[in-house]
Order: C-alpha cells, then structure tokens, then sequence
C-alpha cells in the first residue's frame, strides 16, 4: 500500500489493551483521510447517543495521504470525537511536526477510547502502545507537559500533542495542543482529559513510501511555486490578523458581543498596526512555505502568537481595546489550552449578562474590563466561582442562568461564532447555520463568496444554497487530504490536480469526480452522524440576536437578516443537496455516496 | 538593472515655447480664472510631488506650486529644455510635457510611468508620430543630451535609438484615452478657440479641472508595503478604478508588482478593491465617483 501504513490503533484505556486494525482500502479510497477517516471511525466506533465525556466516547487522531510527502503545508492531522460544547460532530485540524510523528509511529490513525484509572499518556514508539503514569503531568499546561515528556524520552525524536488544565477540568472548549499549535475547536481536549489522558507521545521511522515518487517530487516544486505568489501574500506577508481592519471598515466585525459590526479601536489592533509596532516573528508548521503564523512583541517581555479569531475574540468581542491586554488573554488561553473563540464568546455573553445586572457574580466583567478578562481566564480553566458556569459554554451557561439569556449566547450547536457577522456575510450566515460542528468558520469558507463580488453580501438571494455546498465539499477534500485551507486558492482546477496528488501518492486510479464524489461523501457522514446524534431541524439555526437585530454601525448600517431569509437559505441549500426539505439527508443521496446502511 | 530606482517622481512642463503663431505666450492663455500653465502645473502637481516648470529667459509666469528654471541659452527646441528641467529634478525620472496641453490624462500619464521600469524613455505614438513631449525620461539620459546639444541635434528622437525606449502603440493609448485629447496642443486662436469650447463643457476633463478626489484605504500587504494607510486620488472626468490603480502606481511605486500588476491597469491575483464598503471589484473599467471610498485589499479572508 502506498501513501499509508494500512492500519490504525485502538487503544482502550480501560484494558490499557492495544489493538491494531486494517484500516481497509475501501476507506481509505471513500474518505481519504485527515478529517474523512476521522469521521468515518467516529461513525464505526461512537455508540449511538454516547454522553461526549464518557469512557466510551471515541477521541480519534487521524493522519492524511499527502503527510509526510514534503508538499507544502500538508503536515496536518485530524482529530475528531463527539463534542461536548454541542453534541454533534467535533472535527478539528492541527498541524506540524506531531502530524508527520503519527505516520512515522506507523498509523494511519488512533483511535482512543475508554478512561485510564488514573492520569496516564500513550506512548507509541514504532509499532508498540504503551501507557505510562502521566500524575507529574497533571496540572501541567500542554507546551510544559509536552517538554516534559520530550526530556524524559530523551534520545527518541518524540512528538507530543496534549492537554492543559482546561481539557483535565472539563472544560467542554478545551483544546489539543501539540508545538503551540491547537486543534481548537468543539472541545476535543475536554474529551481527552475525561479520560485521563494527559498526552500522546509518538516516535517512529515507519516511512510511507509514495506510489510516484518522482510525480510527487514534481508536484511539489510547482506548489511550492505557487505557494509563493500572490495568492498567498496576505498570510505570508501579514497573516490572519489582516482580517480585522477590513472587517472594521466593511462592518463584518462583530463586537461586543455582535452589538456592532465595527470597533472603535480596530485600528489599535489592526494586524497592520501589530506589525509596524510589535512584530517578533514569524513561524510556520512544519513543512510550509508560506509560514503564516505571527508571534508580537509583549510589553511584558516575551513573544505571543496571534491569529485573527484569536484577535477578535478576546479583543472586538469583549470590547478590549487594549492590545497588551488581548496579547495576554491569548497567551492564557494558550498556557491553559482554551479554544480563544469560545472564551471570548462565552466571555462577551457573560459580560452582557452583568450589564443587563443577570449575573451578580460576574468577578467584575463588562465590556472593555481587561482586568476581569485576565482573572476569568484562569478562572474558567480551573472551574472557579463564575468560572464554573462560564467553563461550559455560552449555550450550557445560558440554559443554566435563563432569563432569555440564551436570546444573546451567540452560538450555533452549542459553538461560538467566529469573527464574521453573518448579517453583513449573509452567505456565511447559512454556512454558519448549516455547519455540522456548528458555528464555524473552517470546516467551510462560505464566507469567500461573500468576499468575491460574485454575490450581495448584503442580500440573501439564492443561489446562497449552492455556494455554501460547494464551499463545504471543497473544505472536505482539503481537510481530508490535507492541504491547508491557505493555499486553497493557488490550484486553477482544484479538484483535479488534487485528485492527480492523491494518485501519485497513492498509486490509485484516482479522478476529479471520485474526489468529488469523497468530499460530498464525508460533509453528508458528518451530517448523518449528527443525525445519530439527534440532530434537529431547528439545530440549523442562527442566534436570535443575528434575527432580530440590525447592524448598528458602520457601512452595512441597518442591514438585518430576517428568519424569513434564513428560512429560504436553509430551503435553498437543502435543496441544492438533494436532502428532504427538512433538512435530512435523504436516503437517495446515502445511496448514492454509499452510505445506506 | 539592479539598485535602479524606477520612481517617477517628477514632472517638467516646458514653458517656454514659441508662440508665434497664436500671436501671444501660450502658456499665459486663461483657462477659466486661470493662465493654462498653473491649471496644467496644478493637475500634475496633484500626482507628482515635485514640478520643473521651465521657462524663457524673462519669461512672464503666474506664481506656480513648481520649481522654476530658465532656459538661458538661446532657444534650443524641445532638447534644451528637457534638458534643464532633467537637471532641476529630484526624482530619477520625470514625465515631460509641454505647457499647452489643457488636456492632459492623468490615467495616461501614471501608465507611462509605471512602464518605466527597464526602460531609459517611455514614449507613447498618437497617429504615427512619436510625442516626446508627452514622455517618461531618466535623469541618466542627462549627458546625452548634453552631447546632443552641442552636435546641433535638436530633435528628441535621436536620443532614442541610443537609450532603452518603450514606444508605446497606439492601441496601448487608446485604452486609456480613446480619442487622444492628451495630445491636443494648440497653435494657432482656432485650436485655442476650440480646447476652450471643449473645457467649458468639460472642465473636469482638464488637469486639476476637478472632477474630484476619492480616498483610497490601503489594508494588508499594500499597507506595509507602502507605508501608509491612506491616499487620497485626483480623479478625472468618468475615472474608473483603472485610473485610480494608475495614481496609486505613480504615488506609492511600492505597489507595483506586489499589489498592481506592472503595468499597473489592474490587480495581481489575491488582492480585490472594495467600493464605499459595499461592492467587490477587480475589473478596471468600473466607475468611480469623486468621494468615493475605495479600499484596497486581499481577496482572501481566511482567518
Ligand atoms: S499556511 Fe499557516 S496554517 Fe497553513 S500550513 Fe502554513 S503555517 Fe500552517
């Protein structure tokens, strides 16, 4: 077999036992990898209506076809589980060197299920799984666990993802973090540390030969190419933190808990200003070359990465103006391994809270109280006081407080949304709306139509439905091969010269239309997993604050977005993917992907 | 040629001409309030920080935002006088125009500009003849007109087959300026007659007639790359983008390439413009209204 190993590990903490599987070329050639393979165990492994923090919950990592090929910005794992902030799917990417050690440890993915008696990490070193006593470890945020580990293994070249404080306190936004990189979203730490799995350590020099090496040496000196054009000059020049004065002046950037679409100290924060005033440096994941990733300068001493979410979500959203004071919010949302966009929405929702006088005990939070923002990070990580309630998420903390305060959780699923108003990106809306692992701005790029001038950004007129399906097909393929959505735009004809990657790495007579036909296979698993799961009609939702409010500022002024629009949107994008008007999928599309049961 | 420094930052207007046909100084024909030469030194003035006016020794000028010299030999032609205003530039190349050009296209004038880069002359053809005096020089083309001068050669094409010309065809003009007003000049009181019919109808076709500014914010990577945030263009009479891109080309070179294609009539792959935060925009023929608000930046949001 080429481009994998052909088998997975299944660790079940219970028994400590580990078990390696075929993984199954049908799999593989059905859902390529990355988050495909890692939705497709979760199916298999997850029992239906499994509570997300119990021992039997799935937490999976999953490796990808083009990992370790040297092509640029494919050092990229998945890791996927049923998450505890929504309920439904929890798909998240990390990147770096961590991602090439699980293939050179000889998996094509790990599965993890059960709960260790007490804190342990996984060690799988060429072949062997063991467990190791992990109690030094607890209490240790990832990056010191990580190089706690990485010494005690000295000699081996160990590659370590963990969790901080937040995933062994449940915190249901916890992240997996391996080199300072996060897989962020949905919880997935939160589910690692229930069961008591401090860390995961892989070595190994297990190669994965490639079916075409030449072919995929050629193929990669052309994308390193166009890795460094002009499509990628914003992230290689810049970065993400590019989005947020832009966002300003087009009144996309939602602040203070989306009362406004626009800051007043955008500018402050601006990645342009960061970069004239702050900059450190610049890094990158292992193999890229586009190297998009930003550490500033703290006036503290020391260096902080920072991306756009990250920006707006301790910043613009909580009403922070200060730049030092966001540098700091980031780096304890780090320390603690706490996903930055749900703790600055589930931040800003309890500080609107305490305005409307709903939450007495809110340890000082309002908008713009820098202070209290630097005292409820830990706060929450550790489930102290307020801290307790916030740790579950805006939708949980909502429910929990009542007072209509769920009217301003600004969630879908149980997620936080990310920094794109979706009533001035009203394509975004529906893809935030429709989103399997709810409010996300990854597992799609809806929002790039919106962007383009191909639409209205303003207006909800179809074919919205199309767009979105597309987008979140496209997103499947690369998240499943992977490539990062960063150089998504540098292919003309995307779907063949991937399809053309993936056959020269895997030896497989492998066209544009199987993978195709695999990106529309894996969005519809993920959808038909939720569906397991209880998944609803009224789950494809926006926040009523997005349904009822207009934009108060800015150049899109007045704009709304009524439940009349979302409703021909959600129509229109059923629709466009053949699934009952309801929103389920039907049983002809399952038929068709070869999913029926 | 490296360390090369293809920053057109200057402007000459020769002045001093011959006028006898007219019967009086061209270059003190009222346009309006105003003498022809200030309302062309104003529009260049808008787009280049630095103007070489030269004038005849002796030679009656209204007060001008420019650098003044006087061509102290006996009249010499074109030469001489491109000549001292070279010499009396800051910048490393200048766009050369006589005075009596009510008309000058500002678009035309950033195109040629941005086509300097490998080039010593930048030269456009209107109906089969050459226009040296509506031209991008180098500084460094100095001494050979110098030479020039003392052999008698008076004539600006016979630099040309000794330096890197561009000679632009008349298609490439035409995109820009269909019907060639940019090469108006007037000789005689029926062309004077004439350009003032026309400007009266259209006053903000001239240079610095005004049809407007609009404000350009910079995000990104045209930000750091051209150190600032904010311009603010001179606009003519039915601009389109393509008119802006080539302003903002000729005020912040530092765009060439890396943001505006290099020639500078359009984007490069990854960056879009925004109009008044509204509509997305690539294509260059798009109107833009004065006070308008374009912002430019990268087509990608990926966060
Ligand atoms: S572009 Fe950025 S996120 Fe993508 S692989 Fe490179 S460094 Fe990582």
């Amino acid at each position: 077999m080429h481009g994998f190993h052909g088998r997975f590990l299944h660790v079940d903490l219970d028994s400590g036992r580990p078990q390696w599987r075929e993984t199954g070329e049908e799999r593989l050639r059905g859902f390529v990898g990355g988050i495909g393979l890692g939705t497709s165990l979760l199916y298999e492994f997850a029992p239906p209506g499994v509570e997300p923090l119990a021992p039997e919950n799935p937490l999976v990592f999953a490796s990808a076809p083009l990992a370790g090929t040297g092509l640029t910005t494919t050092a990229k794992y998945a890791v996927v589980t049923k998450s505890p902030l929504t309920g439904f799917i929890a798909d998240s990417l990390s990147s770096s060197f961590f991602a090439l050690a699980i293939k050179a440890a000889g998996l094509d993915a790990l599965v993890v299920t059960g709960r260790a008696a007490r804190p342990v990490y996984l060690l799988v070193h060429d072949g062997a799984a063991e467990l190791r006593d992990a109690r030094h470890l607890w209490g240790k945020s990832a990056a010191e666990a990580e190089s706690t580990v990485r010494a005690e293994l000295e000699g081996a070249a160990v590659r370590v993802a963990a969790v901080g404080p937040a995933g062994e306190n449940l915190v249901r936004f916890a992240t997996i973090s391996n080199e300072g990189r996060h897989a962020g979203r949905g919880g997935v730490g939160a589910v690692m540390g229930s069961k008591n799995l401090k860390a995961v350590a892989l070595c190994g020099n297990q190669c994965v030969e490639t079916a075409d090496p030449e072919g995929v040496a050629t193929a990669a000196a052309a994308l390193r190419q166009r890795s460094l054009g002009p499509h990628t000059a914003k992230y290689r020049e810049v970065g993400t933190v590019a989005n947020l004065a832009v966002f300003d002046r087009l009144g996309a950037l939602p602040a203070r808990n989306f009362q406004q679409p626009t800051f007043d100290a955008a500018d402050e924060l601006s990645g342009e200003s960061l970069t004239e005033t702050s900059f450190s440096r610049r890094n990158g994941c292992a193999s890229c070359t586009i190297r998009c990733e930003r550490l500033f300068k703290a006036s503290s001493g020391g260096e902080q990465r920072m991306e756009y979410e990250t920006l707006f979500a301790l910043g613009p959203l909580c009403g922070l103006e200060d730049r030092e004071a966001v540098l700091e919010a980031a780096r304890l949302c780090d320390g603690y391994g706490l996903d930055s966009i749900s703790t600055g929405g589930t931040l800003a929702w309890a500080m609107e809270c305490a305005e409307r006088g709903l939450l007495p005990e809110a340890g000082g939070l309002r908008f713009g109280a820098a202070e209290a923002v630097l005292d409820a990070i830990p706060a929450i990580a550790e489930r102290r006081g307020v801290g307790d309630l916030l740790a579950d998420g805006s939708r949980r903390a909502a429910l929990a407080l009542g007072h209509d305060s769920l009217d301003w959780a600004m969630q879908v699923k149980g997620l936080e949304l990310p920094g794109y108003e979706p009533r001035s990106l009203k394509t975004m809306a529906l893809g935030l709306a429709v989103s399997p692992r709810g409010a996300c701005h990854n597992r799609s790029g809806a929002y790039e139509a919106d962007f383009s001038g191909k639409v209205d950004r303003l207006d909800s007129a179809p074919p919205r439905g199309a767009l979105v399906a597309a987008s979140e097909d496209f997103a499947a393929a690369l998240d499943s091969l992977i490539v990062c959505k960063f150089l998504r735009n540098c292919f003309q004809d995307f779907y063949a010269e991937a399809a053309d990657l993936l056959a020269k790495v895997t030896g497989w007579d492998y066209g544009a239309a199987e993978l195709r036909l695999a990106a529309e296979r894996i969005h519809t698993l993920k959808r038909r997993f939720n569906e397991r799961e209880g998944w609803q009609p009224e789950d494809d939702a926006l926040p009523p604050r997005v349904l009822t409010e207009s934009l108060a500022t800015g150049v899109a002024r007045g704009t709304r977005l009524t439940r009349d629009e979302l409703r021909d949107m959600l129509r229109d994008y059923y629709d466009a993917r053949e699934w009952d008007e309801d929103g389920r999928v039907s049983e002809a599309k399952l038929k068709k992907l070869g999913l029926s049961a | 040629m490296t360390g090369e420094s293809d920053t057109v930052g200057s402007a000459v207007v020769l002045a001093g001409g011959k006028s006898s046909r007219m019967g009086r100084p061209k270059a003190m024909l009222p346009f309006g309030e105003e003498p022809l030469v200030a309302l062309v030194v104003r529009g260049l003035a808008a787009v280049f920080p630095d103007v070489v006016v030269v004038a005849a020794p002796g030679q009656e000028l209204p007060e001008l935002p420019a650098t003044l010299v006087r061509d102290e030999v006996a009249y010499q032609g074109p030469v001489g006088g491109i000549r001292y205003g070279l010499e009396a530039c800051r910048s490393a190349a200048a766009f050369v125009t006589s005075c009596d050009v009510p008309f000058l296209d500002l678009s035309l004038v950033s195109h040629l500009a941005a086509r300097l880069p490998d080039h010593d002359v930048v030269v456009p053809h209107w109906e089969g003849r050459l226009q040296p005096l509506h031209a991008v020089y180098r500084r460094s083309v100095l001494p050979l007109l110098e030479r020039q001068l003392q052999r008698g050669e008076l004539r600006p094409v016979f630099l040309y087959d000794k330096v890197r010309t561009l000679t632009l065809a008349e298609d490439e003009v035409r995109a820009l300026d269909p019907d060639g007003w940019s090469f108006f000049n007037m000789n005689t009181p029926e062309d004077y007659e004439r350009a003032l019919a026309r400007w009266r109808e259209t006053p903000a076709s001239a240079p610095g007639g005004g049809a407007g500014r609009c404000e350009v914010e910079l995000f990104g990577v045209a930000r750091l790359r051209a150190r600032t945030g904010r311009v603010s263009v001179e606009l003519p009479r039915e601009a389109t983008l393509a008119h802006v891109w080539s302003a903002l080309a000729l005020k912040l070179p530092a765009l060439v390439g890396p943001v505006l294609t290099e020639t500078a009539d359009g984007l490069t792959a990854g960056h879009v413009c925004n109009l008044n935060g509204r509509d997305f925009v690539r294509d260059g023929s798009r109107r833009v209204a004065p006070g308008d608000r374009v912002l430019l930046m990268s087509s990608d949001a990926g966060g």
